[in-house]
């Protein structure tokens, strides 16, 4: 994982950081912050769309993350135990929006024909635009690709394909299997698929 | 026992080892199909790590200043919360509860000792006190008899009200 951590902040090792956090240093923390802030913000953006509500959420997840500090006992890395916070807070989020709002903004349910191997790696019949693409137009691509996921699914294939993490990490982050984890990247990564197809074919 | 989504997500990822893999790969029907499509996968993932991962947090300091901010209010709050002396939601505290238990509970065991202590005392002299009172439905249903008794005097006086005549069981012997 990426961090804004120049050289002199890697000095300082994280879990230097995290104990002298449980020491009630706020300085401490705000080390911390500046390490991991644009990654979780970037990771809360993608899931929810939106620059205000990601800013709050992340907001939400770090003060949650110095409340509990004190219960972090090292035996995950710092960055997975964050996004674990994170992750909790953003879903959660994301499914009362869904219950409030009283519609199904995603859908997890792949026909079956999609999720064949076959069908799937037929290319798209569909000529391709001669124009390329602006990189705007992509990103909304992506992002209505991604609205369209469940939240356990988004938070699965960003965690997978942005962060990079490890299967291990993505079940501790989310709190289940690893066969969970694999299974729905599996789904994850065939209905985006489905919806990006043209567009990585053509970037 | 893996799930075929298990088993193809690790192939595609290339976590696949050893026997695992070569069962797979010969379980897959069509080997250059898969072979595209974890082509596709993996351009689906450079996609998404270029367009994704390149956002950068506008106003990172202020954003790493709110947080320092609510955390000093967070803060304050609790010192307030644990001040002593703090009225409302510091008062309810286990010390304070354990003392009113027990001091309610010293109150009920006082009130109880004097209750008792009323009930130990010998009857008063000066009352007169009904020994026995009895209905005897076949000799009269609406006849009572009645013993009564008066301690200072030590007299006792056979009561009877509505019978005709005396019930055998209280024939003088």
């Amino acid at each position: 994982m990426q961090t804004e951590a120049t050289l002199a902040q890697a000095d300082v090792s994280e879990l230097d950081l995290v104990r002298r956090c449980q020491a009630g240093q706020t300085e401490a923390f705000d080390e911390l912050v500046t390490r991991y802030r644009t990654r979780i913000f970037a990771m809360i953006y993608n899931m929810v769309h939106n620059e205000q509500d990601a800013w709050d959420l992340a907001q939400e997840s770090f003060l949650k993350a110095w409340k509990s500090i004190k219960r972090f006992r090292g035996k995950s890395s710092f960055y997975t135990w964050i996004y674990r916070i994170v992750m909790n807070v953003t879903i959660d989020w994301l499914r009362k929006k869904q219950i409030k709002g009283g519609g199904a903004e995603f859908d997890d349910s792949i026909q079956l024909k999609e999720i064949d191997p076959a069908s799937k790696t037929v290319p798209k019949a569909d000529p391709l635009p001669h124009i390329r693409m602006e990189r705007k137009e992509i990103r909304a691509r992506i992002d209505e690709a991604i609205r369209q996921l469940s939240p356990d699914h988004r938070a699965v294939i960003l965690m997978k394909e942005v962060e990079e993490m490890q299967y291990h990490e993505i079940a501790e982050t989310l709190g289940c299997s690893i066969g969970t984890v694999m299974s729905r990247l599996f789904y994850a990564r065939k209905k985006l698929q489905n919806l990006l197809r043209d567009v990585y074919e053509n970037v | 026992m893996k799930t075929f989504e298990e088993k193809w997500t690790a192939w595609l990822d290339g976590k696949l080892t050893g026997q695992e893999l070569a069962q797979f790969e010969d379980s897959l029907g069509d080997r250059a199909v898969a072979e595209r499509e974890r082509l596709e996968a993996k351009k689906l993932g450079a996609l998404l790590r270029q367009e994704l991962g390149a956002d950068v947090l506008s106003n990172a300091d202020f954003f790493s200043h709110q947080i320092h901010e609510a955390i000093e209010r967070e803060e304050a709050g609790r010192s307030t919360r644990l001040r002593p002396g703090y009225g409302g939601q510091a008062w309810w505290s286990i010390p304070r509860l354990a003392w009113a238990g027990t001091t309610s509970l010293a109150i009920f065991i006082v009130c109880a000792f004097f209750v008792m202590q009323q009930d130990a005392q010998p009857p008063s002299d000066y009352l007169t006190q009904i020994v026995t009172a009895k209905l005897d439905p076949a000799a009269n249903p609406y006849g009572t008899t009645s013993v009564l008794e008066a301690k200072k005097d030590r007299v006792t006086v056979l009561w009877v009200e509505g019978l005709q005549s005396l019930p055998a069981d209280y024939a003088a012997k």
